[in-house]
């Protein structure tokens, strides 16, 4: 590891300088000759029939270049999920009837944005309300407004059933009967805002060559190729999808977004380019929100706090569509099952369709939610047993080389060092117990610690499954990267670099990269399912290596010298006894066109994780490998509560990360600070506020994520555990995501440890804080858990 | 539909003046971005609520999307473009790029360009200065830590470079 030049090293990113001077170009910057402007009409109706549409005025309107309904549309369906047992169940454009106030009805494209705006409003749809529900545990009544049928496999007599996942092991009831206490109690996660900077935006041109060229704020950009060449009925090869800076994603830009397929048909009709851009107010009211969950938790414990046996039921609001709802019940089994042993099992997740905006993943997706309920309850059981916190979980966390229910191994899991590591650093298990006896003090303002840990996958079988790279040496010498990979903000183009740099012992400001073209660049697994840097940084690692060898086969020849006795450094190849027998790349790259029949040097690789595993995980039945890579990391919280505003201010959160080994520590920390803050906004301040299915806190001035002034200290240990140690320093593992949960999950125990309020319900609202803070001046007979 | 009537106007933008003709009712934000092609002026809200538009009127942070045109005629305006002088780095966007303030970038433009009012008018600001100097600069990617790191080594190297 010593040997280390690039890789392992805080680089200051590669696109700083461009991003810095405000050269940058974002996809709301991009500008085509003669490029129009498009707009959405949408449903002012949460449900209704469409019994009739017609854009004739519209169409009229000088100015107007193409206005498109679903007739024009060859009306295929897409989904985030689109499986046998899960079909895609969402047309681009609402054909006879919309389910959520927002969904797309019709676009148009015009000269100007007046003359568009001016266009929606001459389009006459008709529609035949129809009776609507919110709720998602209304939604499941029988008697409820059916938006679409309850799934064919979901026997149960709920309604509006859009997926569910099953799965168990051990004998629960067994357990629960041989425990010494057993908790039950329910979690409510909010709707949320994923808060990216730059708006939804797409700009499509669909030339006279019969190509589609699309420029669209987004996470990856063979998943759009992909979901567009389908509804659009367009060959991959004519669909390019090409790079563009992107203004923040944090989950909300992946899938099929209905403003990319409307830009690309209004192209199609008029041959001109068309632009979309969304108002905050639309990102709020149309496109789709994080995945709120409720989760009812029973827990059963031996005397001791060791585990014996759980049962869990989460309820995703899916809204009008599956969105990612099919996907996030069955990771909020993930989440519960991966950081700590639970011996026995039973876990039922329901997606339930609701006349709600459709949802997106968010950082974390289903982890900070799981990891609320589970460990807010883990603080319960600890303290009722008498047990720190710490002890509890270190008591029941996996050891490294567990073989999960699922088969998954956690092979090198470093989370019981990051707990002991971040509890000695906070010194947590004294302060804890001062804040419990501070507690009763006088003071108007309490302080409180608590802990929160999570393990989270890195990488799994999602298309496209695998990324490839190229990397070229160029005559001179001078190294190419060419990869599908989309940098959102992380630095994976940084963080790609340095590998190559490492692997071809080059400067990494000389590694030029070329990203994110499905049309010229390699397929990639894409930003959002966190196993870029491993699944991408091995294929490109692979590349490297492939390049190096074919160079260093061209120098040994030409110095004829044994290939095993080269060494590589600075561009300069030498035999390593004899330093004066050398050559330059540019002379290798010569002497390999000049001697191959004019091979130049291209290297490539290839990587997939699980490469024996044919598919994604059932969804259903959890059956099937998840990841070979699991990350862990447990938090520390350190919180104010002002007794007298009910206002909750978090201090500070220290994270001890097991995120395998850091290619960029600097990075690795911005991830963190990043989720943070994220965290802290989902556990404090954020809920997007629906009335009727309309957002009614549709702007940052209604909707709060956290400002400087909020910002919190924050203190990283890292822990490598030993494998990485001994070379493994591409054995990475995920960093984007889980730390939102670690932090929702520390705060709301240290909120308890500070006050005695046990949070139930996130964010925590002031007035909320306050009535709690009442009650518990006012003690009643809490309802009891049940004690064998 | 009516529109009004264009207005000439004389814009001193990055010390360069440009002779226009606007709508009265086209916003700073529009004729920087649409006009000029200025696009390192980001628009994040169109409510004055995220700062991501943020450009200085005679060394002032002013959001320019609530700011009309024709308002800013015969003041100076500076933008992200007018702060790298050729291909250097102003001293505030290197400490942005050294020390890992930057992520998306997309609010990176009206956020440093708040830090350098801050800076000319207080070189060396204690941490509360600058938090409270660049609140109403949203940013959602690295929680402000790495942020205010820079500008108090922007302002250090400011001092150090008189």
């Amino acid at each position: 590891m010593d040997d280390l030049s690039y890789v392992g090293r805080s680089i200051p990113r590669k696109d700083g300088p461009i991003k810095a001077t405000g050269r940058a170009k974002y996809t709301v910057d991009v500008t085509l000759p003669g490029m129009l402007v498009g707009k959405v009409l949408r449903s002012p109706h949460p449900h209704a029939r469409i019994l009739s549409i017609d854009t004739s005025k519209a169409t009229r309107l000088p100015g107007v270049k193409a206005v498109v309904t679903a007739a024009d549309s060859l009306k295929i369906k897409h989904g985030f999920v689109d499986t046998p047992r899960y079909p895609a169940d969402q047309y681009p454009l609402a054909v006879d009837r919309v389910r959520h106030v927002g969904e797309d009805i019709a676009g148009v494209a015009a000269i100007d944005e007046d003359t568009a705006e001016e266009a929606l409003s001459l389009i006459e749809v008709e529609y035949e309300p129809l009776a609507a529900v919110f709720d998602p545990e209304e939604a499941m009544r029988p008697d409820a407004p059916e938006i679409h049928p309850s799934h064919p496999k979901v026997n149960e007599p709920y309604r509006n059933i859009g997926g569910k996942t099953a799965t168990s092991w051990g004998d629960v009831e067994k357990a629960f009967a041989e425990s010494y206490l057993v908790r039950e109690d329910k979690f409510y996660c909010q709707m949320r805002a994923h808060g990216y900077m730059e708006p939804q935006a797409t700009l499509a041109h669909f030339d006279y060559s019969g190509k589609l060229n699309v420029w669209t704020s987004s996470m990856g950009v063979f998943l759009k190729r992909a979901k567009l060449a389908k509804t659009l009925g367009l060959p991959y090869g004519s669909v390019r999808v090409l790079k563009t800076y992107v203004g923040g994603a944090f989950g909300g830009k992946i899938d099929l977004f209905h403003h990319e397929y409307i830009a690309s048909l209004l192209s199609m009709k008029c041959h001109l380019p068309v632009k979309i851009v969304y108002s905050r107010e639309e990102v709020f009211k149309a496109a789709r929100p994080a995945q709120p969950l409720i989760v009812q938790i029973k827990t059963g414990v031996a005397k001791d706090g060791t585990i014996l046996g759980q049962e869990i039921h989460a309820i995703n609001d899916s809204g009008a569509y599956h969105g990612s709802g099919v996907v996030v019940i069955f990771l909020a089994w993930g989440f519960a099952m991966a950081p700590y042993r639970v011996p026995s099992l039973k876990y039922e997740g329901y997606s339930v369709y609701t006349n709600n905006l459709v949802r997106a993943p968010q950082r974390g997706h289903g982890a900070p939610k799981m990891r609320f309920a589970a460990e807010s309850q883990f603080d319960m059981i600890a303290e009722e047993l008498g047990i720190d916190p710490v002890e509890f979980r270190l008591r029941n966390v996996r050891k490294p080389g567990d073989i999960l229910p699922n088969g998954d191994s956690v092979k090198n899991f470093g989370l019981r060092e990051c707990i002991e590591r971040v509890a000695e650093r906070t010194d947590f298990k004294n302060r804890h117990e001062a804040a419990k006896r501070e507690r009763e003090t006088g003071s108007k303002v309490k302080r409180g610690i608590g802990i929160g840990t999570t393990a989270y996958f890195g990488g799994s079988l999602i298309y496209p499954n695998s990324s490839s790279a190229l990397v070229r040496l160029n005559d001179d010498g001078s190294v190419s990267l060419l990869t599908g990979a989309l940098d959102i903000g992380q630095g994976c183009e940084t963080v790609l670099c340095q590998i190559v740099a490492e692997e071809l012992g080059v400067p990494v400001e000389e590694v030029q990269i070329y990203a994110a073209d499905t049309e010229t660049t390699p397929v990639d697994i894409g930003s959002w399912i966190s196993g870029l840097t491993y699944v991408t940084g091995n294929a490109v690692k692979k590349a490297a290596e492939q390049a190096m060898k074919k160079l260093l086969a061209a120098a040994a020849r030409e110095l004829g010298a044994d290939v095993n006795d080269l060494v590589a450094r600075n561009k300069e190849i030498f035999v390593s006894h004899c330093p004066d027998k050398t050559i330059s790349y540019a002379g290798a790259v010569a002497a390999s066109i000049a001697r191959d029949r004019g091979d130049s040097i291209i290297g490539e690789g290839h990587f997939r994780t699980m490469k024996d595993e044919p598919f994604h995980p059932s969804l259903a039945s959890t059956k099937g490998r998840w990841t070979e890579n699991y990350s862990s990391y447990a938090q520390v919280a350190e919180v104010e509560v002002d007794t007298e505003t009910g206002v909750v201010k978090i201090a500070k959160v220290t994270t001890a990360h097991d995120c395998g080994f850091p290619v960029n520590p600097a990075l690795v920390e911005g991830q963190i600070d990043g989720q943070v803050s994220m965290g802290q906004g989902h556990i404090l301040t954020e809920e997007i506020r629906v009335e009727n299915g309309c957002v009614i806190n549709p702007s940052f001035l209604e909707y709060k994520i956290p400002c400087s002034l909020d910002m919190v200290e924050t203190d990283y240990i890292d822990v490598i555990t030993e494998q990485y140690k001994r070379g493994h320093h591409y054995n990475t593992k995920e960093v984007g995501e889980g730390y939102v949960s670690g932090t929702v999950v520390s705060v709301a125990n240290a909120v308890f440890n500070a006050t005695g309020v046990r949070v139930r319900k996130t964010p925590i609202h002031p007035h909320d804080m306050l009535a709690a803070l009442d009650r518990l001046r006012t003690p009643k007979e809490e309802k009891k858990s049940g004690r064998s | 539909m009516n529109k009004p009537a264009k207005r000439l106007i004389s814009l001193k933008i990055n010390g360069m003046e440009y002779e226009m003709a606007v709508r009265p009712n086209r916003t700073l934000l529009e004729v920087l971005r649409e006009d000029l092609m200025l696009t390192g002026t980001k628009e994040g809200c169109d409510d004055g609520s995220c700062g991501s538009c943020t450009v200085l009127l005679d060394g002032s942070p002013v959001r320019s999307c609530l700011l009309l045109a024709v308002e800013a005629e015969n003041r100076e305006v500076t933008t992200i473009e007018g702060l790298a002088e050729d291909e250097k780095l102003h001293p505030i966007q290197q400490a942005f790029v050294d020390h890992g303030a930057i992520q998306c970038g997309y609010c990176s433009p009206g956020m440093i360009l708040t830090a350098k009012a801050l800076l000319d008018e207080n070189p060396e600001p204690s941490e509360q200065d600058i938090l409270h100097a660049i609140s109403g600069n949203l940013c959602r990617c690295t929680g402000y830590n790495k942020i205010v790191t820079a500008i108090k080594a922007a302002g250090r190297n400011g001092k150090e470079g008189d």
